[in-house]
């Protein structure tokens, strides 16, 4: 089992040493290029040439390729049935399966659709297999984001493996007392409600418990934080955010521009 | 010069009709070790709560009477300062874990990035701390991967490097096992020794006997005994009240009927007392 619930490769690469700010920054204009930008096929391009070499170069190219598909893979498929199927402005008939007709601009639109959020699941799947969140947190924290939120984030992405294991157990528990856990799916639905009810209601004592100990770590003193470690962050990484703020504010300038 | 002084304090939890603590008076001294001990609901916890500031600043609720650390008023204190003098440590090691950080080492820095500590401090005080509760080999695992004696010595640590005053204790041994058991009492001797004012409520009364300096008995909000290890914890009164004995008073009060153990010697509370006076008998 893992110790914890982050997709965090670490292997030695440039990409995993840029500043954590960056990696967001420059995931936030491939999704704003993708949306916004010019060309049908800008987001299959950005994806083919941009992220693809980039995840490459970062030594996690693989995972990336494998964690994509497995993501992606049933939002295509959804989208492409029912945008083919239902897409209002279609004329163009190509094929008819029972009472529906499937048209060439549901298509046209159902790509479109998808390779824009390809770019957006991929653009993060990217940063996340490359940053560790405590770092990334960390990092935020000191620019001054609101303290909780960081903290909320990263203890979640912590905290979820401790659920699944706390599941376990509580399955293990109501299985020795000869819960059904396994059958078809009204036996599995049904073993539901025991498993979640302690779990849920045990998560929620522990709030309080979790709330007393982070308040007894000063964590709402009124102090600027600081930071153990010293997050890299050199001078021309800033100047390459402000570069990509600017493509972004350009990007969807023009675009309220002609409209 | 007391660093606790707790004067005629009432507290009701809110939407509770009974309060939890009762005309509670209590006086620490710097460097003192008190142990609280009592059956469940007599407001050890609650007691521990207020003397680490949560009672009344996060649990609400209706306080009466002044309580006093460090020479502050706790109704005229914010929560976020008072946890800088009162360090607190309680049952669950699990959940004293902030779940914000990867590994122990940068468990224990949390509380000082939470207060702005300059990097160049961090480290001597971790380093530090980590060697007082004897956690160096752990610094690079995950605080998560731990044992639960270890992970109890973790939230030690990461109170202890904020140096606190005080420190208190709410059952911090409770669902540990003998040997984690022993761990993280051994690390409190230490820190008691060096000077630090402890208070522990705790149900283990063997190892309160050989640690505290005074032990203050509950029983439904009020203070039933006030004392010595020795005096409060061999009283007839204790497990009327519900309040754990010792095994070895037991034995010797069992003894005293049957004229095995002296009759003017005190009964004892732990083993090598008990061993003592019985050989003495027998000699």
């Amino acid at each position: 089992m893992s110790d914890q619930l982050s997709y965090y490769i670490d292997r030695p690469s440039p990409v995993h040493r840029l500043n954590p700010l960056t990696k967001l920054t420059a995931a936030f204009m491939l999704i704003v290029l993708a949306f916004f930008g010019p060309g049908y096929w800008l987001p299959s391009l950005l994806f083919a040439v941009v992220l693809v070499p980039l995840s490459f170069w970062a030594k996690v190219g693989t995972e990336f390729l494998r964690m994509v598909v497995r993501f992606l893979l049933p939002v295509i498929g959804f989208m492409f049935v029912m945008q083919m199927f239902f897409y209002p402005g279609g004329e163009t008939p190509i094929f008819q399966l029972w009472f529906l007709t499937a048209t060439m601009e549901g298509v046209r639109f159902a790509y479109q659709l998808v390779t824009r959020i390809l770019i957006l699941i991929s653009a993060f799947i990217l940063v996340f297999l490359t940053t560790q969140p405590t770092t990334m947190m960390s990092d935020l924290a000191q620019r001054g984001l609101p303290g909780a939120l960081p903290f909320v984030i990263t203890s979640t992405l912590q905290i979820l493996p401790q659920m699944r294991q706390k599941a376990n157990t509580i399955i293990d528990a109501q299985r020795s007392r000869g819960l059904e856990t396994e059958g078809g799916v009204r036996q599995r639905v049904g073993a539901l409600l025991p498993l979640v009810g302690p779990l849920v209601f045990g998560s929620i004592v522990d709030v309080e418990e979790r709330t007393i100990a982070i308040e007894a770590r000063a964590f709402t003193s009124p102090n600027k934080k600081t930071s153990l470690y010293e997050i890299r962050d050199p001078r021309y990484e800033s100047i390459a955010r402000w570069l990509m703020l600017a493509i972004m504010i350009v990007t969807v300038g023009s675009r309220i521009w002609r409209l | 010069m007391a660093v606790i002084e707790i004067r005629d304090l009432t507290y009701s939890y809110p939407l509770t009709e009974q309060p939890a603590l009762k005309h509670l008076n209590l006086q620490v001294e710097k460097g003192e070790f008190v142990a609280i001990v009592g059956p469940n609901g007599a407001g050890k916890s609650t007691l521990c709560y207020t003397i680490a500031g949560f009672v009344p600043h996060f649990f609400r609720g209706e306080l009466q009477g002044t309580v006093r650390v460090a020479g502050k008023d706790t109704q005229e204190s914010s929560l976020n300062q008072w946890v800088l003098n009162v360090g607190l440590v309680f049952q669950n090691p699990f959940n004293q874990i902030s779940g914000a950080k990867v590994t122990v080492y940068e468990e224990l820095a949390f509380g000082l990035e939470n207060l702005g500590v300059p990097r160049e401090e961090m480290v001597p005080r971790l380093e530090e701390v980590m060697q007082l509760t004897d956690i160096e080999d752990l610094a690079d695992r995950s605080p998560y991967a731990l044992s639960g004696g270890q992970q109890q010595r973790v939230a030690l640590a990461s109170i202890l490097v904020m140096q606190p005053q005080v420190l208190v204790l709410d059952e911090p041994t409770s669902q540990l096992d003998p040997i984690g058991t022993r761990e993280v009492f051994q690390v409190i001797k230490n820190m008691s020794a060096s000077g630090m004012t402890v208070v522990m409520a705790e149900h283990k009364v063997e190892w309160v006997a050989a640690f505290a300096d005074r032990v203050v008995a509950l029983s439904e909000g009020e203070t039933l005994l006030m004392g010595t290890p020795g005096e409060v914890l061999t009283d007839p009164e204790l497990p009327k009240h519900g309040v754990n004995v010792s095994r070895y008073t037991r034995v010797a009060r069992a003894a005293t009927a049957q004229g095995l153990w002296p009759q003017e010697r005190p009964l004892p509370v732990t083993l090598d007392e008990a061993l003592e006076g019985f050989s003495r008998e027998s000699a």
